[in-house]
């Protein structure tokens, strides 16, 4: 069996057909992985300085020099990184002294922080198919973002408590802005909401679950809502970028809410994360300093949105990105200042940050041309080998080979 | 879907009976349950002034002649397809007959399962076995309504 | 910024973005999954698009010509939008008084026209600009 690291989830039942190491025919893969899988073949990156090409060894001296002669130097990326090569990036930015992010800093950090540091319940995908019988998704699209989600864990399968099928065992809340592909499948059980009117339904769902009458125009639905969510023998609620950005970086009611919900069942959050490790990052970061983004190692650990990569960029004097592409996901403003820094990029293939990158280093795709390990979206740890010979180094021996030589 | 009364208006309407059946309108309805097929009306293929609506109803029937189509009627869109597999977990078939492959969200083990995904896209196969199919036939349609993306049919 | 419609975008990812993401984001594969804006019906008869055409976003920060494409669901005044470099050139990079940068959710003006959809050279070329 082979693995996908094209989304959080992790599939392992894939089915590759070698063709003369090559990847032929595939199954299980879903419409993501399976373009994953066929992007080993185009638009790899190449070594370069400077914007001329040079060997890999080379590249990698010139990432050394970049990040030695810094200051203030900025490490960046890492969803898309292996466990190990997670860790030898918290140790290359002790060694020095630098700031390392990652993209949840503007994302679903805080989230993720408050359930690996045990402020928010939490279980895991296994559990959800073996007896969730409410699914939420709220501001989370897994059906476009993470295609299996619903079919392997949180709402099609049968599991051990959860024989029936979906129809009779299991209910699925979307609560979104748009009627995205999940909320087609939720169909009745679609709550559509105004943009940033996460923080009113909230409200209007503890004073359902309080069985006072909610300040909503449907107050009949969301009574029934609570009552629903009341009676769940096993409750899950999977949160996705809508949620994080409508709530702003104030979760306090959205903790309160999934408090309320505990004291009357068993309630727990699982965030669907984007890169295939942003798990494994955050809760590495977590292990070393107590937070999982936006650390500086310099004068001892620090942590704050000063040393998220939104801020940092207007101080730091060298940025390395590694598996990532902030200047294709950050505001124009932001992403000016990246072009004009002094950038290191790792990576699979090319875009917009290896474009703009001083040094460019090419890197194996983990899962398929390097084995490692990482962290599944909800924490669970799975190991992995590589499937086909690459040319490429692994992302683990590119840090370790410019850390050896900083 | 196509109606009844779509493919009726681009037959000749003589009622004619060279197909073996009473009426136009039965022919019709051969067609879609694809127990005929257009060859089958002699004049609209023989007939000049026919040509128009012989164009218009192989247009018309094209999704059910093509190769997708399996014989229980079921279209699958390749290009709408997200390869989520909700229709595979989902397909009473596969969860009676693969409970420890599909049954459980994973891909397919014992070989019984007639949706699959390959190449990131959902395909039918074992197409007997699918509750559509045979004489008793039951309208299931399990990999319809669990599709984010309307990538399934029938037609 | 004068003149269009004021519209509040919202972005989104979907898959087959991401599957031409996976191809190549230099593509033309990826520009069409990308350089789009979903209207509400309304709001294009307003403004004079049609299902296709090109559409001018702008804001205070940047401007993007995208395709419209016309929305199922009827959202007046709303507007979706993959989020993508074509969404990152309209949003502020301001971090907000709580702490928060916002990537989600912006004020655009849009107007019909504005000649053919921005390419990605053309956006890389804005942000390299001094």
């Amino acid at each position: 069996m082979a693995f996908c690291t094209g989304c959080s989830l992790l599939c392992d039942d894939i089915v590759v057909d070698l063709d003369g190491g090559k990847i032929g025919k595939t199954m299980n893969l879903c419409r993501k992985g399976h373009a994953h899988y066929s992007s080993i073949s185009s638009g790899r990156l190449t070594p370069s300085v400077d914007g001329s090409e040079v060997g890999v060894e080379d590249a990698m001296m010139a990432a050394a020099e970049v990040l030695a002669g810094a200051d203030n130097p900025l490490l960046f990326g890492w969803g898309g990184s292996t466990l190990e090569a997670q860790r030898a990036g918290v140790d290359l930015a002790k060694k020095l002294g630098g700031a390392i992010d990652d993209p949840s800093s503007y994302s679903q950090g805080l989230i993720t922080e408050k359930i690996i540091a045990g402020d928010l319940p939490t279980c895991t995908l296994d559990d959800v198919r073996n007896f969730a019988d409410v699914s939420i998704y709220w501001g989370d699209d897994p059906s476009s973002s993470h295609p299996r989600h619903m079919s392997r864990f949180s709402y099609f399968p049968r599991g051990e408590k959860r024989q029936r099928g979906y129809e009779e065992d299991r209910e699925a809340i979307v609560i979104d802005v748009r009627k995205s592909p999940t909320a087609q499948i939720a169909a009745d059980g679609f709550f559509k909401i105004t943009p940033g009117g996460d923080g009113a339904f909230i409200e209007a769902l503890v004073a359902s679950l309080a069985g006072k009458i909610p300040k909503v125009e449907d107050k009949k639905r969301m009574l029934n809502l609570g009552t629903k969510l009341r009676k769940a023998k096993f409750g899950a609620i999977f949160t996705g970028q809508g949620l994080a950005h409508s709530l702003r970086g104030d979760l306090s009611g959205f903790v309160s809410l999934v408090g309320k919900l505990s004291e009357i069942t068993r309630f727990s959050v699982i965030p669907t994360l984007g890169d295939y490790n942003t798990r494994g990052f955050n809760q590495t970061l977590f292990d070393e300093t107590g937070h999982v983004n936006s650390v500086t190692f310099k004068d001892g650990v620090r942590h704050g949105q000063e040393f998220s990569i939104a801020r940092l960029l207007d101080s730091c004097d060298a940025v390395m990105v590694v598996g990532s592409d902030p200047a294709a996901a950050l505001p124009a403003a932001i992403a000016k200042k990246l072009a004009k820094a002094v950038t290191v990029a790792i990576g699979s293939h090319r875009n917009m940050t290896t474009d703009f990158a001083k040094v460019s280093v090419p890197m194996a795709v983990a899962g398929i041309e390097a084995g490692g390990s990482c962290l599944r979206t909800d924490g669970v740890r799975v190991e992995f080998d590589g499937l086909v010979g690459s040319d490429h180094l692994s992302d683990v021996d590119i840090i370790k080979r410019i850390m050896e030589a900083v | 879907m196509i109606s009844v009364m779509e493919v009726y208006q681009l037959l000749p309407k003589t009622n004619c009976k060279r197909c073996g059946l009473p009426t136009c309108m039965a022919f019709a309805v051969a067609l879609i349950s694809r127990e005929k097929t257009i060859e089958d009306c002699t004049p609209l293929l023989e007939e000049a002034k026919y040509e128009k609506k012989l164009a218009g109803l192989r247009e018309l029937l094209a999704p059910i002649l093509s190769a997708d189509a399996t014989e229980t009627g079921m279209v699958i869109h390749p290009e709408k397809c997200y390869g989520c597999g909700n229709c595979v977990v989902a397909c009473p078939v596969n969860v009676a007959s693969d409970p420890k492959g599909t049954a459980i969200g994973r891909g397919p083990v014992s070989g019984k399962a007639i949706l699959m995904v390959e190449d990131g896209v959902v395909k039918c196969v074992n197409v007997d076995e699918c509750r559509r199919f045979g004489p008793e036939k039951v309208l299931c349609n399990a990999c319809i309504a669990t599709c984010p993306s309307k990538a399934i049919e029938f037609i | 910024m004068a003149g269009g419609k004021e519209l509040t975008v919202i972005t989104f990812r979907g898959i087959f973005q991401e599957v031409e993401e996976a191809r190549g984001m230099y593509s033309d594969g990826y520009r069409d999954q990308s350089a789009v804006v979903a209207l509400d019906g309304g709001d294009m008869k307003e403004m004079g698009v049609e299902a296709g055409h090109p559409v001018h976003l702008e804001t205070a920060s940047g401007d993007v010509v995208v395709a419209a494409k016309l929305s199922e669901e009827a959202h007046p005044g709303v507007a979706f939008m993959p989020a993508s470099p074509w969404s990152a050139q309209l949003l502020s990079g301001e971090v907000g008084e709580d702490g928060f940068l916002e990537l989600k959710m912006f004020t655009v003006r849009a107007s019909s026209g504005g000649g053919r959809v921005t390419s990605i050279e053309e956006i890389e070329a804005v942000i390299r600009a001094p």
